[in-house]
């Protein structure tokens, strides 16, 4: 949403192993989340343009405690929770020289020298990039936290090269977004039932949907939003026929009407993951499985949806939305 | 089988210009006579082979970025409403992959080249392609700062790098090359460009862009691809850039090559304020020059979204306008750069972009070797050809729009002495013909027996971008698609690629720069070849 506002300058992972002489973690501690990400792509890695791996790299990581992640880092900024855009937006005036209020920074926790510091560093440096996590996206300001940081990437180019990029997570949301893209326009939170594809975060989000009690059946595949959601919303969703297609069981298929289990994509069924770059991967499964992938389970689904009389037509001339 | 009756038929390929004629088809190819089947009366209407676009980006990680850029764009788009054969989507600036079909169908253009694909997201376009109904597609890879490529061609060893190429357009089963500011997109991974052709680029001693170009045009001779180099030079959209494209052209002499979308390298001119038209220059030197193949990438005034694996020129663009920008540097291959852009009238530099494009198509005199394009999304959306048709044919419809410029840009263009107009048959030779003989596609483009039976039919109307907008038939693989305006039939399309052949050692060479520099296994790299349905692979001919 964030990129919606205003655009995002990124790369694949691989420029940031071979060229990121500057590494910021904000608000991500991918050493306990994402634990294959430091040693494949950044602080443990040879890069084709930084021989010597770690000590090639600066490493900054900017938190509202200390994590694993902090630990080896070479500079560590404790910001106070939920002062996020403000560090952002002082970054922006300082790296810009622009005045700031020191008085107003301190209330972020750091100081404005600190700040100072770092941009400083920031303009050092041949290649840096940014990570961000859910700690600046999900908490106050959200995406336009993300916005703040992605903006602050951006205008680092009138200075040296700079990327940022989000630390994405829950297996392959990355693709489910991709395909969404290319087959809507849009990534997520989409309402079909004009027969094309609207979107509006907020309005058609599936939390909001729920909360307001305006969805009457739901399809859960791979994902266990009761284990995540807002009450009222689960609550809505152990109310309605809910079908989970899971390996699994999960918070969501206990509450659900129906669990169909299917094979583990990646172990047991073959696809393809949109890596949180967008690169795609072939997934090649090394197991067998006794049960049917997902993309067998939606498409018998389908077959059996479409061989039912066609929703608009058999609504044509009258409002659906009257009826209900 | 089906027998179209009547109908004038223009088909330059074979020589055919408006002579009325029956064309029957059978099996999803022209023959010479069917004896039952349909019969559609065309008396009256105009017969076109299907368009083929030479140069497009409608499908892959850059296009897809684009769409999730531009929610402002969607909400006003055409929405595409599902239908019990149709998907549902939304058009605009970058439509998604099932209306991106409809569309093309819709206008009577039939088979499509993705031009842009990063390697590292050939699974995805190829994805993405799949979905693309009814359009049979290709697609080219971008090797023009591949920097495997580049440390070969540092090292002199242009036989290894031949084998490079020719794994890699195997490997993401491509029908061909393109290079994008060669050497241009590495320097930007520092931060940087490459804007002089002789110049070695960023953290190399001696490759140039000069040597990159004749490099790969060397390499597509030798490799036998169908299609030429492809080829989008340096100092893209720059002002005075009319120097460095001839110098590369001078560079090409003795190999193929097609010039990507030419209006954006034909400008005169020293900064934003002086720029001016410059072709007049480049047409001499193209009209002498057989060699080259060029496709218009031409303006249109209105609103859409630039997007170029020349990520230099897309921050600059950023700089200028102020408006989103979008970059995705892919490690080891090239970049990606996304930015909305309005051309409007009153504007200099846009008023002398739309005068480019239109001119290069009246100055060059050769319809086969110049093809319509839009560089679509850049110039304009693919949907909007039939008003460039119509600015083509129609010298007086021309001069109404030039009143729409300043008196200041209509003296840095040569528009408005120009007088040619375009006839119907040259048109089917700039939209079809010429396009599917650039690709070496032999089936397309053309109406004679055994031919894709792909063809258009048209409503004869003085107003031409209606004519062209909304065929009276579209008929693909012989299947009638569309009829009066609405899409009838959805056929899948085919894609294309190319077998190409090579040392198997390059494997061997590939893998450890592989496993230090890249990362992805080595194995999950290459395309499956399952990944496509109903491919039509072609093989490569020996140069001699």
């Amino acid at each position: 949403m964030a990129a919606q506002l205003g655009g995002k300058v990124s790369c694949t992972l691989g420029e940031v192993k071979n060229r990121a002489d500057f590494i910021v973690y904000w608000g991500s501690n991918p050493a306990d989340c994402h634990p294959r990400h430091l040693s494949r792509y950044t602080i443990a890695q040879k890069g084709r343009f930084l021989p010597r791996g770690r000590k090639d790299r600066t490493v900054v990581v900017v938190d509202v405690r200390e994590t694993k992640t902090s630990n080896p880092a070479d500079v560590f900024l404790q910001i106070r929770p939920g002062k996020d855009f403000e560090v952002l937006t002082t970054l922006r005036a300082l790296v810009k020289g622009q005045p700031v209020n020191p008085q107003l920074v301190a209330e972020t926790g750091v100081t404005v020298e600190q700040l100072q510091d770092l941009v400083d560093r920031m303009k050092r440096a041949r290649f840096g990039v940014m990570f961000f996590g859910m700690g600046l996206t999900m908490t106050r300001g959200k995406h336009m936290n993300s916005m703040a940081i992605l903006t602050l990437a951006t205008e680092m180019n009138a200075f040296t090269k700079f990327v940022a990029m989000p630390m994405r997570g829950h297996g392959n949301v990355t693709g489910a977004d991709v395909v969404m893209r290319w087959t809507t326009s849009y990534p997520f939170a989409i309402n079909f039932s004009r027969g094309y594809p609207r979107y509006n975060p907020g309005e058609f989000s599936t939390v909001d949907l729920l909360v307001r009690g305006d969805v009457d059946a739901a399809l859960v595949l791979g994902a266990d939003p009761g284990a995540t959601m807002p009450m009222p919303a689960i609550n809505r969703l152990a109310g309605i026929p809910t079908i989970v297609l899971d390996p699994k069981v999960t918070h969501t298929s206990r509450l659900a009407r129906v669990h169909i289990t299917t094979a583990t994509t990646g172990i047991s069924a073959p696809g393809t993951s949109y890596r949180m770059d967008e690169v795609p991967l072939t997934l090649r499964p090394p197991l067998r499985s006794p049960y049917p992938t997902d993309e067998e389970v939606v498409r018998r689904i389908h077959q059996a949806v479409a061989r039912k009389p066609d929703w608009l037509t058999a609504h044509s001339g009258t409002s659906p939305i009257a009826q209900a | 089988m089906l027998r179209i009756t009547g109908g004038r038929v223009y088909d330059p390929a074979n020589g055919i210009n408006g002579v009325i004629k029956d064309v029957c088809i059978a099996d999803g190819r022209v023959v010479a006579d069917v004896t039952d089947g349909r019969t559609i009366d065309a008396t009256g209407l105009v017969v076109f082979p299907g368009g083929v676009d030479v140069h497009t980006h409608v499908a892959g990680g850059s296009v897809n970025f684009a769409r999730g850029m531009t929610p402002e764009d969607h909400r006003r788009a055409a929405a595409f409403v599902r239908s019990q054969s149709l998907r549902s989507g939304i058009g605009g600036m970058t439509p998604t992959t099932f209306a991106t079909g409809y569309l093309y169908a819709g206008m009577g253009w039939t088979t499509v080249n993705e031009a842009a694909v990063p390697i590292l997201f050939a699974k995805h376009t190829h994805e993405e392609l799949r979905d693309i109904p009814i359009v049979d597609k290709c697609s080219m890879i971008l090797m023009a700062n591949n920097e495997i490529l580049l440390d070969l061609l540092e090292a002199g060893e242009h036989e290894r790098a031949r084998h490079l190429v020719a794994w890699q357009i195997w490997a993401s089963k491509a029908y061909g090359i393109k290079a994008v500011n060669p050497g241009g997109v590495v320097s930007w991974k520092w931060g940087k460009n490459s804007s002089q052709l002789s110049s070695p680029i960023e953290g190399y001693r001696n490759v140039t862009p000069g040597t990159i170009v004749s490099g790969l045009a060397r390499i597509v001779d030798e490799l036998g691809l169908p299609h030429p180099l492809h080829l989008h030079c340096n100092n893209l959209g720059a002002p005075g850039n009319v120097s460095t494209t001839i110098e590369t052209m001078k560079l090409l002499e003795g190999h193929r090559a097609h010039m990507a979308h030419l209006q954006y390298h034909a400008y005169g001119g020293d900064d934003w304020h002086t720029m001016c038209s410059a072709t007049p220059k480049v047409a001499e030197y193209f009209n002498a020059h057989p060699n080259l193949t060029a496709d218009a990438g031409a303006v249109l005034f209105g609103d859409t979204v630039t997007i170029t694996a020349d990520g230099p020129w897309q921050h600059l663009l950023y700089k200028l306008t102020g408006r989103k920008w979008g970059n995705l540097d892919v490690e080891n291959e090239t970049g990606c750069g996304i930015v909305p852009y309005s051309y409007r009238p009153n504007n200099l530099v846009n008023a002398v972009q739309w005068a480019v494009g239109l001119e290069l198509m009246l100055l060059i005199d050769d319809p086969w070797r110049l093809h319509l394009t839009t560089d679509h999304p850049n110039g304009a959306c693919f949907w909007r050809y039939p008003e460039i048709i119509q600015l083509l044919m129609n010298a007086d419809f021309r001069k109404d729009c030039l009143k729409s410029l300043t008196p200041h840009a209509r003296e840095r263009i040569f528009l408005p002495d120009i007088t040619r107009e375009y006839t119907l048959y040259e048109i089917a030779i700039i939209t079809s013909a010429g396009p599917a003989r650039a690709l070496a596609l032999p089936q397309k483009g053309q109406l004679g027996v055994g031919a894709d039976a792909d063809l258009v039919i048209y409503h004869e109307d003085k107003d031409v971008a209606k004519m062209f907008s909304h065929p009276r038939y579209v008929i693909k693989a012989g299947e009638v698609v569309v009829e009066e305006g609405e899409i009838r039939n959805v056929v899948e399309g085919r894609p294309f690629l190319v077998q190409t052949t090579y040392d198997p050692d390059i494997e061997g060479y590939l893998r450890p720069f592989f496993e230090s520099y890249y990362t992805m296994s080595f194995e999950n790299y290459p395309v499956e070849m399952s990944r496509l349905e109903k491919a039509e692979v072609f093989e490569c001919k020996r140069a001699k």
